[in-house]
């Protein structure tokens, strides 16, 4: 009895330890995440389906800047994808020049601020539709400056072996090397995930979700537009670019074609189908959107994955509107019906 | 001065072509307050029925185009009634999702019809022009211009002059006011989708014969389509198409006299430059924002 009542005391400390300390959250998460670098070392997994997972978390830290645009600004873009692609043929290039991989990074980084200032500045004036469709003049821009200017290189820029802290080597063809970068990808994700949890409970998060609600009322209390609009752009640019960082780290070549309205609109989907203003909807949506059809559509209906890929978007969209993160009571509600439902049969088998 | 008329006939074609999608745009946005990225998508799924009646069943362009457009009204309304009306009490921004889930839905059942191989599509009249200006310009393109250009006639004289025009407009302008005056707006949304599916399956098989009928043939329509409804502003029906010739112009002008690679990017900086001015388009203005 008494050793009943201890354990759940320890469970209930480790509950509370865990709701009040959302970091600590999220580094469980990272934790439990970092398995999958070991499974296909034992050969319990593919490395393909490693480099899906790889993926997702490229794609959840991208998401993280889309969500502070569109779920605590109400701004939207649809350069992501354009974005994401500067990140990774930018590191690209300045690797090629033989620059060291930190100082690549931060020339990353503030080109990204520089690029995310001016679209936040030429953003002050519209709103919802008319804002993306300008943002879709940038990343048609983008597209036609990567595909076309000779720096970029055709079809892709070949990285190859990376360099970093001035003397680790890693290549992405010794399997060891591999798992290390998968396990730097979900580093980098679990501190963007503590960044963007201590961002929107400070005071600019606040100013953002004013903000989203009406830009008049918010700009009547007090809040600058034009400091915080600029301000959500250029996060959301630097997460994205970060991403693209991250995507050349891991495959080790940056190709200039696939940064398209296609992939924009995907992360949209993603952010919408996990649920804005939350942490961990990002990666849920980034997993449902294109984890899901990767890793088992394609395995079990073949070509049709597409089908189901859609049809998954649109049912998430029609049935859980605030986003699959909030899908956890029905899922409990669920449970609790199928074990009832145990429950009775084997009381009528008793009987 | 052939080379202006050149450009002239060949943007007028491609400006036909952006004007008809993105009149189909506007439509959605008016009627249903959803930014419709699948109608480039739709456009390709039913000029693909066009292309294999004409190809594979050997039917004249004549035939082949009709059904191609009873197709296109059918997916309107279907597309609607499964997809649209469900969600027609969500945010505009989960519609724009539904949308982007209509387009994978599309891209997966496209190769299971139609094969995985480009089609060739032909041209209504394929040989025959009049020189004008030492340039020729063909039977075809003056049909085109001509058949989009009378459409969207028709269809402006439809929405200002006939009482269906007009719930049309009522419920552009306010969907629970004119459900509360009778107006039957599940109808009009299914009738604004049909249409512009008709218009989009249109637009691509006017563009159709200039490369083939494949997946990804409609990207640029569909792209152009939403600058040219922004460019042009999207309160109004007449803006857009406006601005789709322009831009065609534009764009063919750009290209030719100044770089065949940058003229798109450039014509593009110039409208965003624009749109900073103006952000509501050439004929748009700013609505009126409450508290």
């Amino acid at each position: 009895m008494t050793e009943k009542t201890n354990s759940t005391i320890t469970k209930n400390t480790i509950i509370t330890f865990f709701k009040e300390r959302p970091w600590a959250q999220y580094i469980l998460f990272g934790v439990l995440l970092s398995s999958i670098a070991f499974l296909p070392q034992i050969g319990v997994m593919r490395n393909s389906t490693m480099s899906i997972f790889a993926l997702i978390i490229i794609y959840t830290i991208a998401a993280f800047g889309l969500n502070l645009l569109l779920g605590f600004s109400a701004l939207i873009s649809l350069a992501t994808a354009g974005f994401i692609g500067g990140g990774a043929l930018g590191i690209g290039i300045f690797l090629n020049m033989g620059l060291p991989f930190e100082v690549a990074v931060l020339l990353v980084i503030l080109s990204g601020i520089v690029i995310g200032a001016f679209i936040g500045i030429l953003s002050l004036k519209s709103q919802g539709i008319y804002l993306a469709i300008t943002t879709l003049f940038v990343q048609e821009i983008l597209r036609q400056i990567y595909t076309s200017v000779g720096i970029f290189g055709g079809e892709r820029i070949d990285i190859g072996t990376i360099t970093i802290l001035g003397g680790i080597e890693l290549n992405r063809f010794n399997f060891a090397h591999r798992s290390i970068i998968f396990l730097i990808l979900i580093a980098v994700m679990v501190i963007i995930m503590i960044i963007f949890r201590n961002l929107i409970k400070s005071r600019s998060g606040r100013a953002f979700m004013a903000m989203s609600r009406s830009k008049s009322a918010a700009a009547a209390m007090g809040v600058n537009i034009m400091k915080y609009r600029v301000y959500a752009f250029i996060i959301a640019t630097v997460f994205a670019m970060l991403a693209g960082v991250l995507y050349a780290m891991y495959y080790q070549s940056a190709p200039t074609r696939a940064w398209t309205l296609d992939l924009s609109l995907l992360l949209l989907a993603m952010v919408v189908a996990g649920g804005f203003k939350s942490v961990f909807g990002m990666f849920l949506g980034a997993f449902v959107v294109y984890g899901i059809p990767t890793l088992f559509l394609e395995d079990i209906f073949g070509d049709v994955s597409e089908i189901f890929a859609g049809l998954l978007i649109i049912l998430v969209v029609l049935f859980y509107p605030q986003g699959l993160i909030h899908s956890g009571p029905d899922i409990k509600k669920g449970f609790k019906k199928i074990v009832g439902l145990f429950r009775k049969k084997e009381v009528t088998q008793d009987e | 001065m052939d080379n202006v008329v050149r450009i002239l006939f060949n943007s007028l074609q491609t400006g036909a072509v952006y004007a008809l999608a993105a009149l189909g745009i506007v439509l959605i946005f008016r009627a249903g307050k959803v930014t419709n990225f699948a109608q480039g998508m739709i456009g390709t799924f039913n000029a693909y029925v066009a292309a294999v009646f004409f190809r594979w069943l050997g039917w004249s362009i004549w035939a082949a185009v009709p059904i191609a457009l009873v197709t296109a009204f059918i997916t309107g309304v279907v597309i609607d009634k499964i997809f649209i009306r469900p969600a027609q009490n969500s945010k505009p921004m989960h519609k724009q999702i539904i949308t982007l889930g209509i387009i994978m839905i599309l891209t997966g059942i496209i190769p299971f019809i139609f094969g995985v191989d480009p089609i060739r599509l032909g041209r209504f009249f394929p040989t025959g022009g009049v020189d004008i200006l030492g340039t020729t310009l063909r039977f075809n393109t003056m049909f085109t211009v001509a058949l989009s250009v009378a459409l969207m006639g028709a269809i402006f004289w439809f929405i200002q002059y006939t009482r269906w025009g007009l719930a049309i407009r009522v419920t552009a302008s306010n969907k629970v006011t004119s459900q509360l005056m009778g107006v039957p707006t599940n109808t009009v949304t299914m009738m604004a989708w049909a249409t512009a599916a008709m218009l989009g399956a249109l637009a691509g098989i006017i563009i159709a014969p200039q490369s083939s009928v494949n997946p990804t043939f409609m990207l640029d329509v569909q792209v152009s389509a939403f600058f040219a409804a922004v460019f042009g502003g999207l309160q109004t029906f007449f803006g857009p198409v406006f601005a789709a010739f322009i831009i065609a112009l534009a764009r063919n002008s750009a290209m030719f006299y100044l770089s065949d690679i940058w003229g798109n990017a450039i014509v593009y900086i110039l409208i965003l430059l624009f749109l900073y001015f103006k952000p509501y388009g050439l004929f748009g203005e700013a609505p009126v924002e409450k508290v």
